[in-house]
């Protein structure tokens, strides 16, 4: 991908702000692009306002040619660097860069979803305060008074709260506004935290370290209640790690997960062996697998099944000491934490340490609390708080809602006027990190530079703003901030290049932390765990809304969650033996209570989960999120405590006799029998053994009648991994991001509706989830085609089975027929003048990816293999006078996919590297016997069970 | 034929299809005009009622219509996975019971059975109402009802055919060949009737109206001699005509790859089921039409115990085919199938399948008492029940496959809507407007026909006294 100079510029006085609803027509989006060619032309530090006609097209803009910039979006804080692509102005499509280390070109739900975000029509467009718009001026007016007394008392009033910070500008610029007022205190407070961690390395080696697991070098890892696959930062990079680690054929060479949680996670449903124990007997397998590698503790008790798995695991562990590992959760303990560095360091793991990228040394509780306890004192004055959702996402017990409202002057700058906007004087329009320069560190310390794409769509300002201004610069602009602070730390002596090549990469070269050797870990005391006589309440950040920013984001609030497969909403997870206890089915309303409070929700009874948890997610319940996720769930944030924000133990729960209709995607997820082979899954020795023999190959036809079908071109073919797909979803919200897939809104799914094109089937085999990506089949005997009368549905001469939205009448056979079922049929005009909420509003329309149709009511839809990808990558090779190249072609869900599990190639190039994947002993077609002969096929997932643990999946 | 000539075989003289006291043509004629031209005669009341019932039920359906329209299907209860729903099992209902004026008419008119002739008119003009109505569901059920028009082969500007294999646009032609047969046949039959009304007339109107109507008609014996070759020649088409419109509803299921659809029984099932419903259907109105316009002189019990046993043979044919359906799931051993057998008897659905086989295989086996049979009142309310059934039947076609086919991750449930329930009942309302309407304007019993009737009853009297 070429990319032209990166030199988008922000900054100047912003145009009047528009009241109405920001509206992007083509002539708006011609403005756009034509000022920020206008801006790539001029030079930096000018003014950006000129506007050029479009006729003097500048050179490397071609209207209609997409292009492509490294930059970098943050989750909890740490970056995922992404290249974005942009047309005519516009972005519409987040894909992974391939350089960096937190994405290695794959994706998240969260940053597939920035897009959305970004268009969303509730953003916050203008300064606010209680009762009406104001200009920035006046908040400007009003901040400078107050920095004026803050400055004569030394900004003894002065607070800052943030979200976790990592961009290395704005560390520098809050270390400036903290030296401009030594009295001032910078808080910083990360809903979904990492204290237990953090205080888990102190504890093991006297000092804040982060860990970073090399799974890749793993072969035996056990997870106490750890979720290295599941949603966050690292989610990315781990779950490729782990695949890696999974691809040999013996299983010395196999990593072997276990996993001890109670109630299901993504890694869970990944582990080759699982045992669901509650939360606080978790401890105790730590403490036996410590016993057992000599630490000075007693192995404490056990139950019987749980002690059998602890020692054989410890066994295993023990047998591959070097390559093996074990990992401890959020939810756990600091010491836990620590015991697992003991048992790490005495196993020699593949881990390494890095010093902590988040400098601020407080917990995230720990730091709030005060910030609380001081504005109860009278101490503070002006409060300033960047980003972030205290009110709403803090645990209860702060009561900070009421706090911040006390503060005589507060400004909330967010990209949302939110639950925390309420409760401050001001709220102030935060730029989106499409709009933005910054930059960021990854996990591993790695920085990048955040570049904005397209100019505030909004009268908004970034975090370096807001604190540029507190140090006394008005005016000034990110991208010189941003900089000139590279400027001095790069040390470059031709920084302009150096600049340059960095946008360019999207990462800063050399700027991971580095490793840190550590002594030997102390071994912390911890005391053993009891079997819970109570309840406990165990939570997590949600799979699809996180901690509650995303709320508002309609694709992540109606993308499957991965194993309940529920969408816009949460639900109180109970056991299948509590559920028996109380006589609790799904969707039964609970009054739930706690020393916290009582909360009344909707329950989903799980399997695999341990007999006295109850488990939920956070992020819901929110009430000024927007139109989309504005009281939408249950909020769970004024049940948790500061100093175990993930664990609520002493619950109750008692039927109220109601009953809340819960919404799922997917309703039946036992695999029985025969069944079982619509998701078949092996041994290694099973496999060795040719038991996946008997499967459906792909290419093994049954006979017909029909003559072939002759082939003189390319024959597109894919091939999904069940064994390396982790149930993430970042296939699904790719696509839907790729190919305008439109929302349905809850009332829609309540029906059975929904638009996905490509669904991920969640089934349970032995109480065991595995993931199956279900696209369209591409069957080359479709049985939608002959069935349409109107010939809507027809094959093209690559073996692709079109959907001809114009010819479609609607008449739905296609979707009748079709044994996948992975037809969706617009019943209302889903993007077409029936939106959900605010869906149609015309800002949504500047996210459009225009290479793709988008369908009116009543026409059938479906998986096109990226049919746009694949012409333009005809373009491309036509225009060579070649072939397409093998690999050349990458469809949106083979590009999102963390774990690349999804293989996409032609059939007729025999070199091409998907026939070596049909031709795998695992491979098998879905339903191949039926004769539809999917071009689709997949791959049978693999499992590496430890034969000591004979009852598979114990 | 042998089976219709079985079920009329033991009918003795003293129970003929016509009362001695109307055994005189002109009776004839008079009972069946005079609805039509001695109006007074008559109390309107109950017509009244029913004409101001079906109006507004008709309104209900055309209001329910026009929201289709202006919202899209998604008004429906139809989803992502059940992608059919009413519109396609009361498209099948109705052209089901569509069927059965053609049956009557055609295939007992070749078959010889003569005491079709006061049942065939009003049987026919059902059929023509029912089929009508058939025809709006398809079009109604399209998400884009605006290209219905696609499924004809016009010449465009896209150069664009239908597309040949589907069923449905086999549908599509045996609906619409279906439908103009039925017209041209049903008023074939009408012409010598129109031209008895024209006569006997008084109002000048109404003698203008069954004048033009009646094409010239005089009675003629070259008149009558054309006539009947005429209606035998379109009866022979009928019949086949009838057998291939059910057969390819039914291939609307069977020609695809679906669990509870792929199955070689169903075209002849569906004709089957088709018959039985019409049927159904014909006895109602043959009640209703005999109690309102006095024609129990020709319209007699016998006509309900020799109906009585024709649904009788097809509710076990019913039972047959169902037990043959199970019997090829479970003997197939295809998991799907099998899968749904079980779904079918346990499932969601199964208060309902448990409905079906009782409405459509146990009542009607009341059939088997002649005193059932010879009672109206019971034959009245089987048929009704035998309607329901069906009418569960068809929706169970489509929701037990679409709810549970090979995928458990997409098996999903129908939940019906006000809208699905208005326009179901709304085109009951509007058939029951135009059966009103009919037998207002025209005889809806065949004078010529009855007439014939009597003079070979008459003749068998003489020949057995």
């Amino acid at each position: 991908m070429t990319r032209p100079p990166a030199t988008l510029r922000e900054g100047g006085a912003p145009p009047p702000h528009d009241e109405t609803a920001f509206a992007v027509d083509r002539r708006a989006a011609l403005r756009f692009l034509a000022s920020s060619a206008a801006l790539a032309l001029a030079s930096c530090g000018r003014p950006s306002e000129q506007v050029v006609p479009y006729v003097e097209i500048p050179e490397g803009v071609t209207p209609g040619i997409r292009m492509a910039f490294a930059s970098a979006l943050a989750l909890a804080g740490y970056a995922r660097g992404v290249i974005v692509t942009a047309i005519e102005g516009r972005p519409i499509k987040v894909d992974g860069n391939p350089r960096h280390p937190a994405s290695f070109g794959a994706t998240d739900i969260f940053a597939e979803a920035a897009i959305l975000s970004l268009y969303d029509p509730d953003r916050s467009k203008a300064p606010r305060i209680h009762g009406g718009l104001r200009s920035w001026p006046a908040f400007e007016g009003e901040l400078q008074t107050q920095i004026t007394q803050e400055r004569a008392r030394d900004g003894a009033g002065l607070r800052i709260l943030t979200n976790r910070v990592t961009s290395p500008t704005l560390l520098g610029q809050l270390q400036g506004v903290l030296k401009l007022f030594p009295e001032a205190k910078w808080y910083r407070y990360e809903p979904v935290d990492d204290d237990a961690e953090r205080g888990g390395a102190m504890q093991a080696f006297g000092r804040p370290l982060t860990a970073l697991p090399r799974l890749r070098d793993a072969r035996v890892v056990l997870a106490l209640d750890a979720d290295p696959i599941g949603c966050g930062p690292e989610q990315i990079r781990l779950s490729r790690e782990f695949v890696a680690a999974r691809q040999a054929p013996s299983a010395a060479d196999f990593l072997r997960l276990y996993v001890v949680e109670p109630a299901f996670t993504l890694t869970g449903a990944n582990a080759d062996h699982r045992l669901p124990l509650d939360h606080a007997l978790i401890r105790n397998v730590a403490l036996v697998v410590a016993a057992g590698l000599g630490a000075a503790v007693e192995a404490p008790p056990l139950p019987d099944a749980a002690d059998r798995f602890a020692r054989a695991v410890t066994a295993d562990l023990k047998a591959r000491a070097g390559q093996a590992m074990v990992m401890a959760g959020r939810r756990q303990p600091a010491e836990v934490h620590a015991l697992c560095h003991w048992i790490n360091h005495a196993l020699r793991a593949p881990v390494d340490f890095i010093a902590p990228v988040d400098p601020a040394a407080a917990g995230h509780g720990e730091s709030l609390r005060a910030l609380a306890s001081e504005i109860a004192e009278g101490k503070v004055q002006t409060l300033i708080i960047l980003a972030g959702n205290p009110v709403y996402d803090a645990p209860g017990e702060l009561k900070l809602a009421e706090a911040i409202a006390s503060v005589p002057f507060s400004a909330h700058l967010a990209l949302y006027d939110n639950e925390t906007s309420a409760c401050c004087k001001w709220h102030l329009p935060l730029s989106h990190p499409l709009e933005s320069w910054s930059d960021l560190r990854a996990y591993d310390g790695t920085a990048s530079i955040v570049q904005p794409l397209i100019r505030p769509l909004y009268d908004s300002r970034t975090a370096h703003q807001l604190l540029a201004f507190l140090d006394g610069a008005v005016a000034a602009s990110s991208y010189d901030l941003v900089r000139s602070h590279w400027q001095n730390e790069a040390g470059a002596t031709d920084f302009d290049s150096w600049w340059r090549q960095t946008l360019e990469d999207g990462v800063i070269a050399d700027s991971a932390a580095k490793k840190v050797s550590v002594g030997d870990a102390s071994l912390p005391k911890v005391a053993p765990g009891l079997a819970p006589g109570t309840l406990s309440l165990v939570l997590g950040p949600d799979p699809s809304i996180w901690d509650g920013s995303f709320a508002n984001n309609a694709w992540l609030q109606e993308c499957p969650k991965p194993l309940t497969k529920q969408v816009w909403g949460n639900a109180l997870h109970v056991s299948k033996a509590q559920a028996a206890r109380l006589g609790l089915v799904d969707g039964n309303v609970v009054r739930l209570r706690c020393a916290q409070g009582t909360l009344e929700a909707p329950v989903l009874v799980r399997p695999g989960q341990a007999d006295q948890t109850i488990e939920a997610t956070i992020g819901y319940g929110r009430t000024l999120a927007g139109a989309i996720g504005n009281s939408i769930g249950f909020d769970l944030n004024a049940l948790r405590r500061l100093d175990a924000p993930w664990v609520i133990d002493g619950v109750e729960i008692a039927r109220t006799g109601r009953q809340q209709e819960l919404l799922l995607t997917q309703h039946h997820f036992q695999l029985e029998g025969e069944a079982r082979e619509l998701q078949p899954r092996f041994t290694l020795a099973e496999l060795a053994q040719g038991r996946a023999d008997h499967l459906a190959k792909p290419g093994d036809n049954p006979p017909t009648l029909y003559p072939p079908r002759a082939n003189d071109t390319y024959a597109w073919a894919m091939v999904i991994d069940t064994g390396a797909c982790t149930g993430c979803n970042a296939c699904v919200v790719a696509c839907q991001s790729e190919n305008n897939v439109p929302i349905v809104g809850p009332a829609e799914i309540a029906v059975g509706r929904d638009m996905h094109w490509l669904r991920i089937d969640s089934y349970l085999v032995d109480e065991r989830p595995g993931f199956s990506p279900i696209p369209c089949m591409h069957c080359e005997h479709a049985p939608c085609e002959p069935v349409c009368p109107v010939a809507a549905s027809v094959h093209d001469a690559e073996g692709l089975n079109l959907q001809v939205y114009n010819r479609c009448i609607g008449t739905r056979f296609c979707e009748a027929n079709c044994p996948y079922k992975v037809r969706r049929f617009n019943f209302f005009g889903y993007a077409d003048g029936e939106e959900y909420a605010n869906f149609g509003a015309e800002s949504i329309r500047a996210m459009f990816n225009p290479d793709v149709t988008v369908r009116a009511r009543g026409v059938m839809e479906k998986c096109t293999y990226c049919v746009q990808r694949i012409s333009r990558a005809r373009r491309a090779a036509e225009k060579e006078n070649r072939r397409i190249r093998d690999g050349e072609v990458v469809t949106a869900c083979q590009a999102a996919c963390p774990t690349r599990a999804i293989s996409f190639g032609d059939l007729s190039d025999p070199e091409a590297k998907i026939h070596a994947l049909r031709r795998e002993p695992r491979s098998y077609a879905l339903l191949g016997d039926l004769g539809t002969r999917p071009r689709t096929t997949y791959l049978a997932r693999l499992d590496n069970p430890n034969d000591a643990l004979a009852e598979h999946g114990s | 034929v042998t089976l219709a000539a079985a079920v009329t075989d033991h009918v003795g003289p003293a129970e003929r299809w016509t009362q001695p006291d109307a055994r005189d043509f002109n009776t004839v004629n008079r009972l069946i005009t005079a609805p039509l031209l001695e109006r007074g005669s008559l109390s309107w009341k109950t017509w009244w009622i029913g004409f101001a019932i079906s109006l507004v039920l008709t309104l209900t359906m055309l209001v329910s219509i026009i929201w289709l329209f202006v919202k899209g299907v998604g008004i429906w209860g139809v989803n992502s996975v059940v992608v059919w729903g009413f519109a396609l099992a009361n498209y099948v209902w109705w052209i089901g019971i569509g069927n059965a004026g053609t049956l009557i008419s055609s295939m007992l008119l070749l078959a010889r059975q003569k005491w079709r002739a006061s049942t065939n008119r009003f049987a026919e003009a059902m059929t023509l109402f029912a089929a009508t109505i058939a025809g709006l569901f398809p079009i109604l059920h399209l998400g884009r009802p605006l290209y219905f028009y696609w499924l004809v082969p016009y010449p465009n500007t896209m150069t664009v055919w239908p597309q040949w294999r589907s069923a449905l646009i086999w549908d599509f032609w045996a609906i619409l060949s279906y439908i103009l047969f039925s017209i041209i046949f049903w008023y074939v039959g009408l012409i010598p009737d129109l031209a008895t009304l024209r006569d006997r007339a008084r109002g000048r109107f109404a003698r203008t109206f069954y004048g033009a109507c009646a094409l010239g008609w005089r009675g003629s014996a070259r008149h009558w001699r054309q006539h009947e070759i005429l209606h035998l020649t379109l009866a022979c088409l009928g019949v086949p005509l009838v057998v291939s419109l059910h057969s390819v509803v039914g291939m609307d299921f069977a020609a695809s790859l679906m669990p509870g659809w792929q199955e070689t029984i169903f075209p002849p099932y569906f004709v089957v089921g088709a018959m039985y419903s019409g049927f159904a259907m014909v006895v109602c109105l043959a009640a209703l039409v005999r109690w309102g316009f006095n024609l129990q002189p020709l319209i007699t019990v016998a006509h309900f115990e020799v109906m009585a046993k024709i649904m009788l043979s097809a509710s076990l044919i019913m039972g047959l085919a169902y037990a043959t359906e199970w019997f090829t799931a479970w003997y197939g051993g295809e998991l799907a199938d099998r899968s749904l057998l079980v779904f079918q008897f346990t499932g969601a659905y199964a208060p309902l399948y448990g409905a079906l086989l009782v409405c459509n295989v146990f009542v009607p086996q009341a059939f088997w008492f002649a005193a059932v049979r010879r009672n109206i009142t019971a034959v009245f309310a089987i048929a009704v029940i035998i309607n329901i059934g069906m009418w569960i039947e068809r929706i169970l076609i489509v929701w037990n496959t679409l709810s549970h086919d090979y995928l458990p991750s997409s098996w999903r449930l129908f939940i019906p809507t006000i809208w699905d329930w208005l326009l179901l009942f709304g085109s009951l309302g509007l058939f029951a407007l135009m059966f009103l309407v009919f037998v207002r304007i025209f005889p809806a019993v065949s004078m010529h026909e009855v007439r014939s009737l009597i003079e070979e009853e008459t003749g068998a009297e003489e020949t057995t006294t």
